[in-house]
């Protein structure tokens, strides 16, 4: 045995490079154009779908971040929380003064609710108020919430103190006030007011994009209404804000800190953030399935190929082919499908993303985790769609495979 | 090329092989066959169906393994070789032709000559080079870009005997080559076969054609497995 074993290392031995086996799997695909391109498209929809899922999101949430940092993570908002007896809990009257006192805080806005609605005239009945609510405010709140105006002024010195109203975005969309190139007055419950300005949402407090914000003045004369502040805003230096916030509510209230509620505004978004990934993982959910039914499909292909192909299989074997070159010849075959199928998903997925972030006016972010992972994963259900199909080849009798008919 | 010992006068050899097909009852389909191939031989091998010629090329061609005897390829002992050796000796020693010519389509005639060279790892440039002289050779220079299905049945033969012959093996294992053709081109093909063989390539032919197998110097004729008629063993018949 040890004889015949030396005289198998002196024969020739049949050999094939990677480069020729990749080009001999190559060639099986050119000649099948339309069945190779349709089951690698299976494995394209499935990278192209992850790849935007996780793009959009990323570019999303950088965009959302970015804006965060624009408008400060510095800012807190205090309201009156639940008391332990009965009845509303509010803030004490100089908690405003108090809070000012807070030395790294630079900036104190407060907001008073008033009651009653907003209408577009006076003959619409009571309480069909759109949920849009009446606010009295100081002079300084867009400086606090870094608002801005998407038409008209704010409220000044001057038309704090007369029947004057700024609306919130969605306030404005609700009452179908677009612009202010032609005078729109509102019944504020008593009277008539005059909107002066229109802003652009704000990020930081949802609540007054509902509202019609006046003037405290106004709010006095006009709606017969006692100024206490309800929420106060507070600007403090970014690097303090914990510490200022943590002594907010025995500031406001020494006595009951516990009716104080102080949030900080950027951690709504920062949860928003978190909820909006929680949809991503459903979608990369989704797109998983997509990529292992394009797997699924690219076994098929495979499958038939090695029954439609016997006989290639059986020249090939007469031409010395070994079966390990069989067996490679098909695997690359399904590598490269699911391969070119993985690039067109990633492509595809990018111009999907670079599409939408351009039209949302995003940043385009593409996390490279998303294509590397694309990649390597594509690669791999090929490498496993084509394992099965490339043994069945690989252990075909020769003769078998040579029969015709 | 061929790196195996050559000194043999034989290319093949056959020494007492049966081939029985398990089943129930087990097929025979040869019985203690001899044969010897000398170099530069033009041997028929003709039987009806059922007589063993399949069998006996599928051995010839190291497809499958004898029940019993053995198989000498260039003087080399082939039983007992691992099937990764067996494929070294078809790229190099053997050269197949099939009656249904099993060109691969969508693949032009010279890259389907150049296959034959494919799994001896010559390099493409090569490939190609040969594979150019070789369809010129059995007369189909016009056709070198050509893919199989824009040529005629006999110019596929012949691109598939060029597929034989690219790698310079030690002979040619054609089985009914001549099966798919009309008259006509059965004609010119079998002289192509003879042109070739006088040029020094050794040619074994199974076929069902006595009109075929009568172009042969040799003849064999199989049947149930045995051979009947031997034309190198009657007298005054013999090869030269």
């Amino acid at each position: 045995m040890t004889e015949r074993a030396e005289i198998q290392m002196e024969l020739p031995k049949s050999r094939l490079s990677f480069l020729e086996t990749l080009r001999v799997g190559s060639s099986g695909l050119r000649t099948r154009r339309l069945r190779s391109a349709l089951s690698a498209l299976g494995i394209t929809i499935g990278i192209a779908a992850l790849i935007s899922v996780l793009g959009l999101s990323a570019s999303g949430s950088a965009d959302l971040i970015k804006e965060l940092d624009a408008l400060g993570t510095n800012l807190l908002t205090i309201e009156a929380g639940q008391g332990f007896g009965a009845g509303p809990v509010s803030l004490p009257d100089d908690a405003p003064a108090m809070i000012r006192r807070i030395s790294p805080v630079y900036e104190v806005a407060t907001v008073s609710k008033v009651p009653g609605g907003v209408y577009r005239n006076d003959l619409i009945a009571d309480g069909r108020t759109r949920g849009i609510t009446i606010v009295a405010s100081g002079l300084n709140l867009i400086d606090a919430q870094q608002g801005s105006l998407k038409a008209g002024v704010f409220l000044s010195q001057v038309t704090s103190q007369f029947p004057a109203v700024v609306l919130g975005a969605v306030a404005a969309e609700r009452l179908g006030i677009r612009d202010l190139s032609i005078g729109h007055q509102l019944w504020l419950g008593e009277r008539w007011f005059t909107v002066i300005g229109i802003l652009n949402p704000l990020l930081l407090a949802a609540d007054l994009d509902r509202a019609a914000i006046i003037g405290y003045g106004a709010a006095e004369k006009f709606l017969d209404h006692d100024v206490d502040a309800d929420v106060i805003y507070v600007r403090a230096f970014p690097e303090h804000i914990l510490d200022v916030r943590s002594v907010m509510a025995a500031t406001v209230n020494p006595e009951s800190p516990e009716e104080v509620q102080v949030s900080r505004a950027s951690d709504v978004l920062e949860a928003r953030v978190a909820a909006t990934s929680t949809f991503t993982n459903l979608f990369v959910g989704l797109g998983a399935v997509a990529l292992l039914v394009g797997g699924i499909g690219i076994a098929n292909v495979m499958v038939i190929a090695v029954i439609e192909r016997r006989n290639e299989i059986g020249l090939r074997r007469a031409l010395g082919a070994t079966r390990f070159h069989i067996a490679t010849q098909f695997l690359s075959e399904s590598l490269l499908l699911s391969g070119i199928g993985g690039v067109a998903g990633i492509l595809m997925g990018i111009l999907v993303t670079a599409i939408y972030a351009i039209s949302q006016d995003w940043s385009l972010v593409i996390p490279g985790l998303a294509v590397v992972g694309g990649m390597v994963s594509s690669v791999l259900i090929g490498g496993v769609a084509g394992f099965y199909p490339a043994l069945r080849a690989a252990n075909m009798s020769p003769t078998e495979a040579l029969r015709t008919g | 090329m061929s790196s195996l010992a050559s000194d043999s006068p034989y290319a093949v050899e056959l020494n007492q092989v049966s081939k029985i097909y398990p089943g129930t009852p087990p097929v025979e389909a040869l019985s203690e066959v001899s044969i010897s191939v000398p170099r530069g031989e033009l041997l028929g091998i003709v039987g009806a169906s059922g007589s063993g010629k399949s069998t006996l090329l599928h051995l010839v061609g190291t497809l499958t393994r004898p029940t019993a005897g053995s198989v000498f390829i260039d003087g080399l002992d082939t039983s007992g070789l691992s099937d990764g050796a067996l494929s070294g000796i078809r790229s190099r020693n053997v050269g197949f032709v099939f009656q249904d010519f099993f060109l691969l389509p969508g693949v032009t005639a010279t890259e389907n000559v150049g296959n034959g060279l494919l799994y001896s790892g010559t390099p493409g440039r090569e490939r190609k080079r040969r594979a150019e002289a070789m369809l010129e050779r059995v007369g189909l220079s016009h056709r070198l870009a050509h893919l199989p299905n824009e040529m005629s049945g006999g110019e596929q033969q012949r691109v598939a005997i060029a597929r034989a012959l690219v790698h310079d093996p030690s002979f040619i294992l054609a089985d009914e080559p001549t099966g798919n053709l009309d008259s006509q081109n059965t004609a010119s093909l079998m002289e192509l076969m003879v042109s070739l063989n006088h040029d020094g390539a050794t040619v074994i032919l199974i076929t069902h054609d006595p009109e075929v197998a009568e172009m042969c110097a040799r003849q064999i004729t199989l049947k149930d497995g045995r051979i009947e008629f031997d034309s190198s063993t009657v007298p005054g018949n013999a090869h030269d």
